[in-house]
């Protein structure tokens, strides 16, 4: 039995855990599901030994885990299976599962007879390994294989799936699940974890749902539907708010049937069709990965729409954004708060005189965002990667609303921000809806979206469901 | 404050360093270390002889540093200053070939069009190491380093074919006349007006960088490539101004070193003052006015170790190893300060 008590962990402000318990038992495949960001992945790596927690403990047969040394939780049995594979890309099949063997840095291998307990493994679980190729050549199916074999080699009695049909396809996936519940039925103890309602729903026994580092709830899965865990991952939805703004104006954005190609080629938006009106939220909710990113770059003309003619916006402004990722797309970490201001303010002709940048006035306009917007920072010429996050989130949303946009594209604007911070970015959203912005706000916070949106969609595989009833797609979405 | 505070200590420790490095050197290979050090003093700054030698020396490394500078901001590391510099003065050769020789008349618009000539080949050159990144992918290091490869036979091929002497005897060009060069500050000495020009120019990249929306763009694009496609920056089109901006900043080192110095291109054009250029960029915390000061300091160490070369035992060997030894000093100075100051990366 592995037994969580009470375990917290924070990263800076953010909680990621906060007094979790749970209980893993033996023949059972135990799921912990939640959004992203909801701790399932925090909790893993304190299971595996990778993360020590602040609070609490975990105990395996009787006695506490040494947290912080994952090679020797390993050796007690407990064994994670990781998203991002372990694997030598340039070994073959048979010399990666006998480097699992291969305990000392200077020791005699040989991959055929090191591999062959493993080889074995994978035959009872009816599995052909091509030993002789190269890693690199595998499919991801097979390289997953081999990633579950090293686990299987050691004496494992706990194995951790770290969202494991994230790249399978639907065939693998049920070739997966089948050999969970062979494993399962050998008595170890199997925990998956999943933002997938309905691959829960197949192949878990019981289930734990973590919201935002709580622990909502658990239950053997008998006891549970799609539609109650949808609940406990998302919370208690408010009414939805159907009332009609009175002072919408005219449409600012229009998409009529737009589709919109991903990084890879792939259809990543979907013959969507609706129009935001100044003087309006329209929520885009849905799980990550589901075309968020390249709607919201089409919209703000850094993607083009397969067809020109399937989206008009309309405003004589920048277009304000907010993008999702702030570390990356928002901000240049190594440039000081003026300089990353002054990324939509270098089109401001109050601040350009020709080709040249007005210095004193740009110094003077920083400060005053500053305070306006109370970023806590000593001042225009501190570099912005030693702000905390909730500051760096204030420098871009200020620098779009210091602009005035008429039309406002925001991606997650509250991840990871504390309540204050979100608060903060709220109220902007909603003053700029008052003046008549019209602003596509894209989510993964339903609650967020519930309480900013005048209207609600949400984004299923790169396909737009309006209104109530799209709730149970939330978990069906392709993962992140 | 606290900004200028940690790059005088940086640069402090910097001195120290290469002090300390060059005071091994001398131990290693036996020279009197009192005496080597007042030779490089002598060499360098101890009067006007050492000077012009200094002023000669920094002028083709403040503007390699600028080219190098320059593209690295914008996240271009641009190796090729060696290839960019002989292209430069392929480029004022060549342009002197078709006017100055057979004496076309251009007057007083000689000398610029000698120059432009030089920034043009430069371009060129890191052009086309741009290009084949923006458009093939290519990486910019191993293109520009392929670049300076070419180059070198580029200029062998030129000195032996289009570009030789009317005798047709040495790999080299004829010698411009002394009327069609840079103006010198008396007839003794190679020192030219060519020194203003690189500081000029050191001063207007420093305008450009920081008090124009270009050069504004050119350090988001460097900073970070995500955000200014976010903010719908052409970020293709910015490292390909850079790197433009780049070559003509190494081809006019050239350019300034044949209608300077030189006044011919032969077999020895360059002496590394491209590859110097990154070192002294380095040192100069990619700053325009700081690789002026560390073009100048450069300089210096490289016109009293000639002297001090003159006067040992040793030779003129002993001018690589020292030269060798300041450039690692000041790379490993800068690596240390990186970590002792993370906020080094002084912006004015």
């Amino acid at each position: 039995m592995l037994e969580v008590k009470g375990v917290s962990k924070h990263f800076g402000a953010l909680c990621a855990l906060d007094h979790v318990s749970a209980t893993f038992l033996p023949g059972r495949i135990h799921a912990v599901l939640g959004e992203n960001g909801a701790g399932k992945s925090t909790l893993m790596s304190v299971l595996a030994g990778f993360l020590v927690p602040e609070q609490g403990d975990v105990v395996f047969e009787g006695t506490s885990i040494p947290g912080g040394r994952p090679a020797e939780c390993q050796r007690l049995g407990i064994e994670m299976i990781h998203q991002h594979f372990t694997l030598v890309p340039a070994f073959t099949a048979e010399e990666n599962l006998a480097l699992a063997r291969t305990s000392q840095l200077v020791s005699k291998v040989d991959p055929r007879s090191q591999s062959l307990e493993a080889l074995e493994i994978a035959a009872k679980l009816g599995w052909d390994i091509p030993r002789n190729q190269r890693t690199s050549e595998l499919p991801v199916g097979v390289q997953q294989r081999l990633e579950i074999l090293k686990a299987l080699s050691g004496s494992a009695k706990v194995l951790i799936f770290d969202e494991p049909t994230a790249v399978l396809s639907p065939e693998e996936a049920e070739d997966l699940f089948r050999v969970m519940r062979t494993l399962r039925d050998e008595g170890r103890i199997l925990i998956l974890i999943a933002h997938k309602l309905s691959e829960v729903l197949s192949v878990a026994d019981e289930v734990t749902v973590l919201r935002r580092g709580i622990n909502v709830a658990s239950a053997p899965i008998t006891d549970v539907t799609a539609q109650i865990l949808a609940e406990w991952m998302v919370g208690d939805l408010p009414p939805m708010h159907t009332e009609k703004r009175a002072n919408r104006g005219a449409a600012r954005v229009r998409a009529t049937g737009m589709s919109v190609l991903g990084d890879r080629g792939e259809t990543a938006i979907r013959d969507v069709k609706f129009e935001i009106r100044a003087g309006e939220i329209y929520g885009f909710g849905g799980v990550d990965g589901n075309g968020q990113i390249e709607l919201a770059e089409a919209l703000v003309g850094l993607r083009r729409p397969i067809r020109q003619d399937s989206l008009a916006v309309e405003t004589d402004r920048d277009i304000g954004y907010i993008p999702q990722d702030r570390q990356h797309d928002g901000l240049a970490l190594e440039l000081s708060v003026r300089e990353n201001l002054l990324l939509t303010g270098v089109r401001d002709h109050r601040l350009r005189r020709g080709p040249f940048l007005r210095l004193r006035k740009i110094q003077e306009w920083s400060r005053k965002l500053i305070q306006k917007f109370s970023i806590k920072t000593e001042g225009p010429d501190q570099l912005v990667k030693s702000l905390s996050g909730g500051n760096q989130q204030k420098i871009v949303v200020s620098r779009v609303f210091d602009q005035v946009p008429e039309v406002i594209i925001a991606v997650n604007p509250t991840r990871g921000l504390d309540i204050k911070a979100t608060h903060f970015v709220h109220a902007q959203l909603l003053s700029a809806r008052e003046r008549g912005a019209a602003i596509a706000l894209i989510s993964t916070d339903l609650d967020e979206l519930t309480q900013l949106s005048d209207r609600l969609a949400f984004l299923s595989r790169g396909e737009l469901v309006e209104g109530e009833g799209s709730l149970a797609l939330l978990g069906e979405g392709s993962p992140s | 404050m606290k900004k200028v505070l940690s790059s005088g200590i940086g640069a402090v420790a910097g001195l120290a360093l290469v002090m300390f490095f060059l005071v091994l050197t001398f131990m290693i290979f036996g020279q009197p270390v009192g005496a080597s050090l007042k030779a490089m003093y002598v060499g360098s700054v101890a009067d006007w002889n050492a000077w012009s030698k200094t002023l000669v020396k920094m002028t083709p490394l403040i503007l390699t540093g600028l080219g190098a500078g320059v593209a690295w901001r914008a996240g271009m590391y641009n190796i090729g200053g060696e290839g960019q510099f002989i292209l430069g003065g392929v480029g004022s050769a060549w342009l002197a070939k078709m006017v100055v020789f057979p004496n076309l008349a251009l007057g007083g618009l000689t000398l610029p069009a000698l120059l432009l000539a030089s920034m043009a080949g430069g371009a060129v050159w890191s052009g086309i190491a741009a290009w084949l990144y923006l458009k093939r992918g290519v990486d910019v290091v191993i293109g520009t380093i392929l670049l300076n490869f070419i180059a070198k036979y580029l200029i062998e091929w030129t000195i032996n074919g289009p570009l030789q002497e009317a005798k047709h005897q040495l790999p080299q060009s004829d010698a411009l006349p002394q009327a069609a060069m840079l103006m010198r500050f008396d007839r003794q000495h190679d020192a030219n007006i060519g020194v203003f020009i690189a500081v000029i120019v050191a001063v207007g990249i420093a305008i450009c960088l920081f008090a124009t929306a270009s050069g504004y763009r050119l350090r988001v694009v460097g900073a970070s490539p995500s955000a200014a496609r976010a903010n719908l920056i052409p970020s293709q089109r910015v490292q390909m101004m850079a790197m433009l901006l780049s070559g003509a900043l190494c081809g006019l080192a050239g350019g300034l070193d044949y209608v300077g110095v030189s006044g011919q291109i032969g077999i020895g054009f360059s002496q590394q003052w491209g590859f110097l250029g990154i070192p002294v960029a380095l040192l100069g915390g990619l700053h325009p006015l700081g690789i002026l000061a560390s073009g100048a300091f450069f300089g210096m160490l490289f016109a009293g170790s000639e002297q001090m070369a003159r006067s040992s035992a040793v030779g003129t060997t002993l001018i690589y190893v020292v030269q060798a030894a300041v450039v690692l000093a000041v790379v490993f100075a800068r690596g240390i300060e990186r970590k002792v100051l993370p906020q080094v990366e002084a912006e004015p």
